[in-house]
């Protein structure tokens, strides 16, 4: 029977380094006719080291390869990111559901993302580049420890080009960015409250950011967040990333707040 | 089929077959092992210290084996079995096991060379009202091969699939009767008990309970080893001393565990991010496993009322009072 366990094996097309401890794996696809949609992850695997959930951060109509951006925070991790061109990364998947950006046709966007967890969402940022008419006027709020742990910043310049780019740092090195956490863009942005809002950062973030939504007059059903979870199985099985009566691996990692809101134990457990 | 029958029909089991089945240890513990001679086979109310899930989903099973970056698949190798004894209730969690783990190749493997044959045995200190009184419409929604009914003087006898009437044929038995299998879920749905538990985690939270649970608990994870329908896993894998060589694996794993629901910190040098910090966090997650997520997305029990997790726990944590403390904490909430 189908072993959907089964990894297979991708080509490493190319390595960029990103910001001090990332770098920016681009990848062969994993089978033929491999597709996915934004917000949806793939587990890869090292043989002998294990394996662990990734967003695939490349533009979903790019058909020619995935990427993947890791950072070095512990065994597996760090291994991958010794690979070099022409290596080889297992992969399965894709899992997951995804953003809904059909909805947001027409419509203001607001992301935002915090740290690393601006991965996610990149696939967003990139439809929006690529097409510049889809979206009434995309926002990002992105937070960060300061400017080493930026991510993307060679693509900021086409980003802008399609969207209202805004950086918030916990500590500025330079006089560039905001300083202050990515709470704080709220109230220098005058950000539309009809906009459709796509979020993801470490868990901490959440409690303030949605806060402030909310403040300012968001609607839970138009937030929408990307939630990470320890995972081994990525078929709702195992029990790791469960929330309430949902599996994050299938359920979602995506769900609206008006959804969350539900869950006593979405951020943690009682 | 009296007594004396059934006696026979299993020496008839044991002449072939790699039979499983309560029998009481040296230290005159009811455990489930193989079966050496009829004798030793114990049929009766108690329910055995561990589960059946020990011979369907061992606590750590290879997955794969690789060699530099080609990973094959590692099915188990399995003789046939038969567990023989299951009370109906342990029959209700592997029901359940069979649902979740329906597309796990491994599983199915073991699942594929298994023989059933249930009882209606029910354990003294019950707490489930639904198996409480045995009738013969609740086997529809019941996995198993063969189920012995215990009547006057013997059994009833029924079968729930092929493989069971062929065993009973062979053995020139005629006198059963054939329930189809209908699906798991059952037409009333889920028993009030179960619903009214559910409802009370809910909807009428009580954080006292829970916090006084997180008091008593060492988070030891003996439960989660005892529980029928405790499955969590983790995977792992481990290479061998040839390099580039290894397995994939995976074993049981405990939601009591600190790296359960940990994640990586904001930064490589700061702390791991543990979705479940508390104690009394990690038993109420353990909680709302059995009776708010398998019931809400399998329409299944996730508790069968067992009691091995109570028989476990050093701590005397019992789960029927927890369950009669939460409906308590709901039936007052509901007053108001
Ligand atoms: S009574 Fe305890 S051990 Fe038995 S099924 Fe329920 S939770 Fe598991
Ligand atoms: S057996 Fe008792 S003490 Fe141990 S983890 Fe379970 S509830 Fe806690």
């Amino acid at each position: 029977m189908i072993n959907d366990y089964q990894t297979h094996n991708c080509k490493i097309l190319k390595v960029e380094s990103e910001s001090s401890d990332s770098k920016i794996f681009t990848l062969s696809l994993p089978y033929k006719d491999f597709s996915f949609e934004a917000g949806q992850y793939v587990m890869a695997s090292l043989p002998g080291f294990g394996e662990a959930p990734f967003s695939i951060n490349s533009y979903f109509n790019e058909k020619k390869f995935i990427q993947l951006t890791i950072r070095k925070v512990g065994v597996l991790t760090s291994e991958i990111n010794k690979k070099k061109k022409g290596d080889i990364i297992g992969i399965r998947g894709p899992y997951g559901n995804s953003f809904p950006i059909g909805i947001a046709k027409g419509k203001n966007v607001l992301i935002v993302a915090g740290g690393i967890a601006i991965e996610p969402v990149r696939p967003i940022i990139l439809d929006a580049v690529n097409n510049p008419q889809k979206y009434k006027k995309v926002f990002i709020f992105y937070g960060c420890r300061d400017e080493s742990a930026m991510l993307y910043v060679k693509e900021y310049p086409s980003w802008k080009k399609a969207c209202d780019l805004n950086v918030a740092l916990d500590n500025p090195k330079s006089k560039k960015y905001i300083k202050g956490p990515v709470t704080i863009l709220f109230d220098v942005v005058n950000i539309p409250t009809d906009s459709i809002a796509y979020v993801c950062g470490p868990p901490i973030m959440y409690k303030f950011v949605l806060a402030k939504m909310l403040e300012k007059g968001f609607r839970p059903e138009n937030i929408f967040i990307s939630l990470e979870r320890h995972m081994d199985c990525a078929q709702g099985v195992c029990q790791h990333c469960a929330i309430g009566t949902k599996y994050v691996c299938k359920d979602g990692p995506v769900f609206s707040y008006a959804e969350l809101k539900d869950f006593k134990t979405w951020l943690s457990p009682i | 089929m009296n007594k004396t029958q059934f006696s026979k029909f299993v020496e008839y089991l044991l002449k072939n077959n790699n039979v499983i089945a309560p029998q009481y240890n040296v230290e005159a513990k009811l455990i489930i092992a193989e079966l050496k001679k009829t004798s030793d086979f114990y049929m009766g109310t108690e329910l055995p210290l561990d589960s059946w899930k020990w011979f369907l989903l061992p606590p750590k099973q290879k997955m794969f084996d690789y060699k530099g970056e080609k990973m094959t698949e590692a099915l188990p190798s399995v003789k046939k079995q038969i567990f023989l004894g299951v009370s109906i209730l342990d029959m209700q969690a592997l029901t359940l096991l069979n649902q979740i783990f329906e597309q796990d190749p491994y599983y199915q493997e073991i699942k594929k060379n298994t023989i059933i044959i249930g009882t209606s045995h029910m354990p003294k200190d019950n707490f489930s009202e639904y198996f409480a009184k045995f009738e013969e419409n609740k086997l529809e929604h019941l996995q198993f091969d063969i189920f012995l009914a215990v009547q006057n003087g013997g059994y009833k006898i029924y079968t729930g699939s092929e493989d069971g009437q062929r065993f009973l044929d062979n053995f020139k038995y005629k006198d059963y009767k054939h329930v189809e299998y209908a699906g798991p879920i059952r037409e009333e749905g889920l028993d009030l008990q179960m619903v009214s538990v559910m409802d009370g985690m809910q909807n009428f939270h009580d954080q006292k309970i829970w916090d006084d649970l997180g008091k008593r608990c060492i988070s030891c994870g003996k439960c989660t080893i005892a529980c029928p329908t405790c499955f969590c896993f983790r995977m792992f894998d481990k290479s061998h001393l040839e390099q580039g060589s290894g397995e994939r694996n995976r074993c049981w794993d405990s939601c009591f565990y600190n790296e359960f629901t940990q994640v990586a910190g904001v930064a490589p040098s700061a702390p791991k991010h543990r979705l479940m910090a508390t104690t009394a966090q990690k038993i109420y997650f353990w909680y709302e496993h059995h009776f708010v997520r398998t019931p809400g997305t399998y329409s299944l029990p996730g508790c069968v009322e067992c009691g091995r997790c109570t028989r476990a726990c050093p701590a005397d944590i019992d789960i029927f009072q927890t369950q009669r403390d939460i409906l308590a904490a709901r039936n007052k909430k509901k007053e108001k």
